[in-house]
């Protein structure tokens, strides 16, 4: 048989990069991360009934399914205006503490992980998993697959299927707990806190303890100072599921703090000529360019950002691991963009302790999870925290419940103006003229926008598996000099 | 043979619902005791979920690929991923390390995994259609997946 070989950048054609051009100097002139922006998904939705949303929505990303099935299942309450009973809520939040734990982690020991425990300049074919379990041992490698097959477990139980769950309906869910899947969640919720505890001890050891990565953090090339949103529940701690959505600005203060449903007051989104995706900002401090600082209406959501926008987690061990991490880096709010990667591991804890607590609220194996709605439909807001950012759904129907206008605001966009300009930071403070652009140096740039755990856009092909994001450095003649790919 | 038949793909994505698309066409053919028939749509980690415990799994999914043209259909085994390890993902492993991963951690993957991929031209726009070129390869692959069943079963 004739072999084959696919060369992965092939998959890019029309797909994520970044590009950086250099002056005569041979310094940053600019650069510019470019995302593939799925089109048509207004169009496609319109015309369809809204108790298919929830369905529909969890195919646009391969990523986070149970995110835009989580929000559209909240439109949906609010669309019908139905609201769920309260074993209907802790049992959404069951399946979506469960579904962050898995997320996370993936997150943490695939991507972040490796730049720290194999160090930003090995080798490429070392900085990632494999190397990393070479390196710290096969069992924690199981223990990452474990971790993630056990939750996955409670969202098949709940969601009735492993991938794209039929969970959220209108005022409720279709599935409760018997006592015996009750105990299994307590179990898996145990087995995660341990977990939580394990990656937090991993982090302190192998980042914390160096200086180097605690100078890289806080070094300028990795900060920005902007604002920060996250979902609050009524004490203002943080909350993934529900809440009100908190701006807290670059000094840390409260900025605003509004109901889903009053959305596009404080939001509005940014075009540029050269990138189909738009770019969200603060209305009312207004769009002034990719520029940080009060003045700009530049925000940043995802972990960090949710830490900075609530006053406190709202479990004992992740409030003492936050208390820790804004005591190391010198108070809040954090504008360090790798600690984003610190601020993920705490909200693990948080998603397990949030597991252990509702598997052992006594009402959560009775049998009222779903309050039917009478009401005529209209339009409906939900707002969830994805892992990676707020995620906004949006619908607009008519008395039957067809889609006459959906808007969504995907959580990765919220980041996209911060993305660009750490992109550009960190390639402005690490390319100087004289000094060779090296492979641990693009590697370098590339942490800038790794801690965002972005969801791009793409098709879900497992060929070959993932859309890498490459990057190409161009001189002043527009001629490409080094790329990583 | 405890046989997987996986098919992956976006439903709602235009031409990167191929892969579903053939094994719903399998579903209606193959004898179901000797053949799991799976439709999903997820990679990296997910995958090695899915495949484990299977002593051989045929892939239906989507590509791209430079030269490529749409309905053109590859057969292909893991090995001809010589992708990159570059962790520059947004999110998850590809293929190639996850099956490495997989075999490190000394999971029970097939011993023999084959792919069908079908070059593809629009995934970007959300459409429940594929192109016309692609269409028309769902056939095809749906009787290069019989053979393949057939050939060591």
């Amino acid at each position: 048989m004739r072999k084959i070989t696919i060369d992965p950048v092939t998959r890019l054609e029309g797909h994520g990069k970044i590009e950086i051009f250099l002056n005569d100097a041979g310094e940053v002139e600019n650069s510019y991360f470019q995302v593939p922006e799925l089109r048509g998904f207004e169009k496609f939705a319109e015309g369809r009934l809204a108790e298919d949303m929830p369905q529909i929505t969890q195919r646009i990303c391969g990523v986070c399914p149970e995110a835009h099935h989580m929000a559209s299942t909240k439109a949906l309450d609010a669309l019908f205006h139905v609201d769920p009973s309260s074993l209907a809520k802790k049992l959404r939040q069951i399946f979506y503490n469960a579904f962050y734990v898995t997320d996370h982690v993936t997150h943490f020991y695939i991507l972040g992980g490796p730049d720290f425990i194999m160090g930003p300049d090995a080798p490429v074919a070392e900085r990632n998993i494999l190397g990393v379990i070479a390196k710290v041992g096969l069992e924690l490698g199981g223990a990452v697959i474990n971790i993630r097959m056990k939750n996955h477990h409670i969202i098949h139980m709940l969601g009735g299927r492993a991938v794209h769950p039929v969970f959220g309906l209108p005022g409720g869910v279709s599935k409760g707990l018997n006592e015996e899947e009750r105990q299994e969640v307590e179990q898996i919720a145990r087995d995660s806190v341990e977990f939580a505890k394990l990656s937090l001890q991993v982090f302190d050891d192998i980042v914390l303890k160096n200086k180097e990565y605690v100078d890289m953090i806080v070094s300028d090339a990795y900060t920005h100072r902007t604002y920060y949103m996250g979902l609050v529940d009524e004490n203002n701690k943080v909350n993934f599921y529900d809440g009100k959505v908190r701006v807290v600005d670059p000094e840390g203060k409260e900025f605003a703090k509004y109901a889903p449903r009053e959305y596009l007051d404080h939001v509005a989104e940014h075009v540029e000529p050269w990138t189909y995706a738009k770019f969200p900002y603060l209305k009312k401090v207004g769009w002034k360019g990719f520029v940080d600082g009060k003045d700009s209406g530049v925000f940043r959501v995802a972990p960090l950002a949710r830490l900075n926008a609530a006053d406190g987690m709202a479990t004992p061990l992740a409030q003492e691991a936050y208390e820790k991490m804004y005591s190391t880096l010198g108070g809040k709010p954090v504008h360090h963009t790798l600690a984003m990667h610190w601020a993920r591991l705490i909200e693990i804890m948080q998603a397990a302790e949030e597991l252990l607590k509702l598997s052992q609220d006594p009402e959560i194996t009775s049998p009222d999870f779903r309050t039917i709605p009478t009401a005529t439909p209209d339009e409906g807001v939900g707002i969830v925290e994805a892992p990676r950012g707020t995620l906004t759904h949006h619908y607009i129907t008519d008395e039957r419940a067809i889609i006459k206008k959906a808007n969504l605001i995907v959580a990765t966009l919220n980041n996209m103006a911060a993305v660009n300009m750490s992109v550009k930071k960190a390639a402005m403070a690490l390319i100087k003229p004289g000094i060779e652009i090296t492979e641990g140096l693009l590697n370098r740039i590339e942490m800038a926008w790794r801690p965002y755990d972005l969801c791009l856009a793409c098709a879900t092909h497992a060929l070959p598996g993932s859309s890498p994001v490459p990057i190409y450095v161009y001189n002043s003649k527009g001629i490409l000099i080094k790329s990583l790919s | 043979m405890k046989t997987l038949v996986l098919g992956l793909g976006n439903p709602i994505l235009g031409d990167d619902s191929v892969g579903l698309r053939v094994t719903r066409a399998l579903e209606g053919v193959l004898n179901k005791e000797q053949v799991t028939i799976i439709e999903a749509s997820l990679a990296g980690l997910d995958f090695l979920d899915l495949v484990t415990g299977y002593d051989r799994a045929i892939i239906i999914d989507a590509i791209q690929t430079r030269e490529g043209k749409a309905g053109q259909v590859y057969r292909l085994e893991p090995e001809a991923f010589n992708t990159t390890l570059h962790a520059a993902s947004p999110h998850d492993v590809n293929f190639t390390t996850a099956l490495e991963l997989g075999k490190k951690l000394g999971l029970a993957l097939p011993q023999q995994i084959v792919i069908f991929a079908i070059e593809v031209e629009n995934v970007t726009s959300f459409s429940e259609e594929c192109t016309p070129e692609v269409e028309r390869a769902i056939p095809v692959v749906t009787d290069m997946v019989m053979a393949e069943l057939a050939t060591s079963s």
